[in-house]
């Protein structure tokens, strides 16, 4: 009787906490039964949103691999969170000795912006313009040409409509140039000379500070200067200072101060995203390696909820129906099954709730499956109870010789079924791998459950337990 | 008392039958592939009128060379209101060297632009609610890791039935699943239902379940074979089976009850996971009874 007292405490306790689990206050609004679920985080197939799968490409030479991976992970946090993406999820998978980054954004519609965001490599340099045309210059050899006489190249700009001819080395002094860059600050502003545009203002890192202020040194043009034309003013436009971020030019424009600080301002009338999306890349740096897009898309909320409510309707339907069958199957005991399978799912939800775990669309079938493996131990056990009743045992004396003599069927049996789930995770991708999560947890829960929770209300009830055929007597072996 | 072990040639020979008329099946008909093993892109399309697969391609076979071949199937879900229908269209376009390609952003913008116009110009409102893609790249890797799973799933329970009991229950437990996996992806080719993901979940939850069945029959085997001495393996077996089978019927009709209606309610894309558990568990059932036990008799150690 004492035993089962400490299996009345842990039944309540555990209980408790898997409900305290699932109703800690959040900031989402559910409202009645859908309060139960608010704290499980639902995954992109059931809440919709974009999903983008980058594999890692590193470098063979790289002594530390998994370290540029955490870096790579940290610099599109951190890019994902100064563009406002907060709820986006960032995960790392690894499979066949390759990393693969996998970033979830719920309800985003549109994955091109963020896909601008996450592919950029952040390489940020600062240059001279030395000429700019309109044209294509890689279909005009006299173009090509000017480009190799001056060692320097064509790039495009943020708009993709204009060419200018940018170099490293500034002012062709060998060394003054600035490339990759620490950013300690850039922030988006209101461009307090165009109304409509935005700006972004940055400040270098004190040790770059000095490079800067040699640069803008010798690109320093007066502001009359500009204003003048003439031939001073085509000498002018050689010394023009281009930002260069991933291969395109983001600005391209006079010095006309001195900076001393390191603190700058690029101009271009950005929208407000924009300014905020290269501000975000500016302040988080460059990726520490290359990747690879294996694929995209979006799931439409609206292709996710109507599937989410139809298998939910199903899975009430199905539990019903399987209440039922025990009750009208096991009497008493059936309604001790009820209990343990109740139990059984919200102790799922509630763990699933304190981890943070992710709930895919197999994770539900995971659920209804443990319903399955919560009903098998409890017929089990019962089978056992009512065998050993029949052989004349009282029922007390039969629930513990059935507990004790399940024990082991119960526990080859699920190990087997959880060493098939961790296969199934370890192998498996994305949804497959959050299907493998559920079950596992499924059925140590049902192992739990059946084994203490079952256990407690069976010799509660033991009282009213009756076997019909028990009269019968020993008739098997 | 059922004699399942006495008429064991009888069911060997269904099995044999329903296992060879599957690999015929997935060998010359093949798998209706779900875009996450073919490649290419998926495009959720809602047109707000009744039209017909045919209609669509018809409206849309000239947008791009790889419209030609799409694969278009209607997509039904049970709230959806009349008069709107669903279509999946997969394809799969071509780069200039012959490989998958992976549509950007904008190209996709622009497709899903192009098909609305489409419709409209045949005078339709459409909307395009979904656009997914898979590259060449992770279907491959997702087929190349399924196989592992399954493999090495196998190879791991042969190893724990083997220290657990006797290694002939191993081997009868691996052939018992082997018979079922096979049974249940020549349904999946049969019936045509397609192979996604959360299909190839439904196969390995069914080796769980399978297992599940066959282990509790083990069990019993086991635990009759430490007490009873006079009685022959045959008596023994079938005793053991007949023990246990009331749990197992009660079992596998509950949790059928719950999948059966999941399969008949449930939305498109957790409908093959459905079809395959509630194939699984009917044959699941039947190889714990007829196949995992009986065909091992012969070997068993007292």
């Amino acid at each position: 009787m004492k035993d089962n007292k400490v299996r009345g405490i842990i039944t309540l306790i555990v209980i408790a906490l898997a409900f305290l689990s699932l109703l800690w206050p959040t900031s989402e609004g559910y409202k009645g039964l859908a309060s139960l679920f608010s704290r499980i985080k639902l995954g992109l197939d059931i809440s919709g949103g974009a999903r983008i799968e980058y594999k890692v490409d590193i470098d063979k030479s790289v002594e530390n691999p998994s370290q540029v991976a955490e870096d790579v992970w940290t610099v599109l946090r951190n890019r994902l969170d100064m563009a406002n993406y907060t709820e986006a999820v960032v995960k790392q998978t690894f499979r066949e000795e390759n990393t693969f980054i996998i970033v979830e954004i719920p309800g985003a519609t549109d994955t091109a912006r963020a896909e601008q965001l996450i592919g950029s490599t952040g390489l940020l340099w600062f240059g001279q313009v030395i000429d700019s045309t309109t044209s294509d210059p890689n279909i005009d050899p006299n173009l090509i040409n000017e480009a190799k006489r001056e060692k320097a190249e064509w790039l495009l700009d943020r708009e993709g409509k204009t060419w200018y001819l940018v170099k490293k080395e500034i002012a062709n002094i060998s060394n003054l140039k600035l490339v990759s860059p620490k950013i300690v600050e850039a922030i988006p502003q209101v461009d307090r000379n165009n109304v409509a545009g935005y700006v972004v203002t940055f400040k270098l890192d004190k040790q770059y500070a000095d490079v800067f202020k040699r640069i803008t040194e010798k690109l320093y043009v007066p502001e009359d200067l500009i204003n003048q034309g003439g031939v001073a003013y085509q000498q002018a436009l050689k010394k023009r200072l281009a930002i260069v971020l991933d291969d395109r030019v983001q600005f391209a424009g006079f010095v006309t101060a001195k900076i001393t600080d390191g603190s700058a301002l690029i101009k271009g009338n950005f929208t407000l995203d924009e300014a905020k999306q290269l501000a975000a890349i500016l302040k988080s740096g460059a990726l520490p390696a290359r990747l690879e897009k294996v694929s995209s898309g979006w799931v439409a909320p609206l292709l996710g909820a109507d599937i989410v409510s139809a298998s939910l309707k199903a899975g009430i339907i199905g539990i019903i129906l399987v209440l039922i069958y025990m009750i009208i199957f096991y009497g008493v005991m059936g309604i001790v099954a009820d209990i343990a399978l109740l139990y059984n799912t919200f102790l799922l939800l509630g763990i699933l709730a304190a981890t943070g775990s992710i709930l895919t669309l197999p994770g539900i079938a995971g659920i209804i499956l443990t319903i399955g493996t919560t009903v098998d131990g409890n017929i089990i056990i019962y089978e056992r109870i009512k065998e050993e009743i029949r052989r004349g045992s009282s029922v007390k004396a039969a629930i513990s010789t059935a507990f004790s003599k399940s024990f082991i069927t119960l526990f080859d049996a699920n190990l087997t079924t959880i060493i098939a789930g961790l296969f199934l995770y370890y192998f498996g991708t994305g949804t497959v791998k959050g299907f493998a999560i559920t079950l596992i947890i499924g059925v140590l829960g049902s192992l739990f459950v059946n084994l203490v929770v079952s256990r407690f209300f069976l010799e509660l009830f033991s009282g009213a337990i009756k076997v019909k055929g028990a009269s019968k007597g020993g008739a098997r072996a | 008392m059922i004699d399942f072990v006495g008429k064991r040639k009888i069911f060997i020979v269904i099995s044999l039958i329903l296992v060879v008329a599957s690999l015929i099946s997935i060998f010359t008909k093949g798998f209706n592939f779900g875009v996450e093993f073919l490649g290419g892109s998926e495009i959720i399309l809602k047109v707000n009128a009744e039209v017909s697969e045919s209609d669509v391609r018809q409206i849309i076979k000239n947008l791009a060379p790889e419209f030609e071949n799409a694969r278009i199937t209607q997509i039904k879900s049970v709230d959806d209101p009349k008069g709107i229908s669903k279509f999946s269209i997969v394809v799969s376009p071509k780069d200039e060297n012959g490989e998958l390609k992976v549509y950007t952003g904008e190209e996709k913008s622009v497709l899903s632009q192009k098909i609305v116009e489409a419709f409209k110009n045949n005078n339709y409102t459409a909307e395009v609610i979904g656009f997914n893609e898979t590259s060449g790249y992770a279907a491959q890797e997702i087929k190349n890791l399924t196989w592992k799973a399954i493999v090495f799933t196998l190879l791991a329970l042969l190893i724990y039935i083997t220290l657990r009991f006797q290694f002939v229950f191993g081997v009868g437990a691996v052939v018992a699943l082997i018979h079922d996996v096979i049974i249940t992806l020549g349904f999946y080719s049969f019936f045509n239902y397609e192979l996604n993901v959360a299909a190839v979940a439904a196969v390995l939850t069914l080796i769980g379940y399978s297992l599940n069945d066959t282990i509790v029959v083990y069990d019993r085997i086991r635990e009759n074979l430490r007490r009873s001495r006079g009685s022959t393996i045959e008596t023994l077996v079938n005793n053991s089976i007949n023990q246990v089978i009331k749990r197992t019927i009660n079992t596998s009709l509950t949790t059928f009850i719950v999948i059966f209606i999941l399969l008949l309610f449930s939305g498109n894309s957790i409908k093959p996971f459905a079809f395959g558990m509630t194939i699984g568990t009917i044959v699941g059932t039947y190889s714990s009874l007829y196949i995992a036990s009986p065909i091992v008799i012969r070997w068993i150690k007292k």
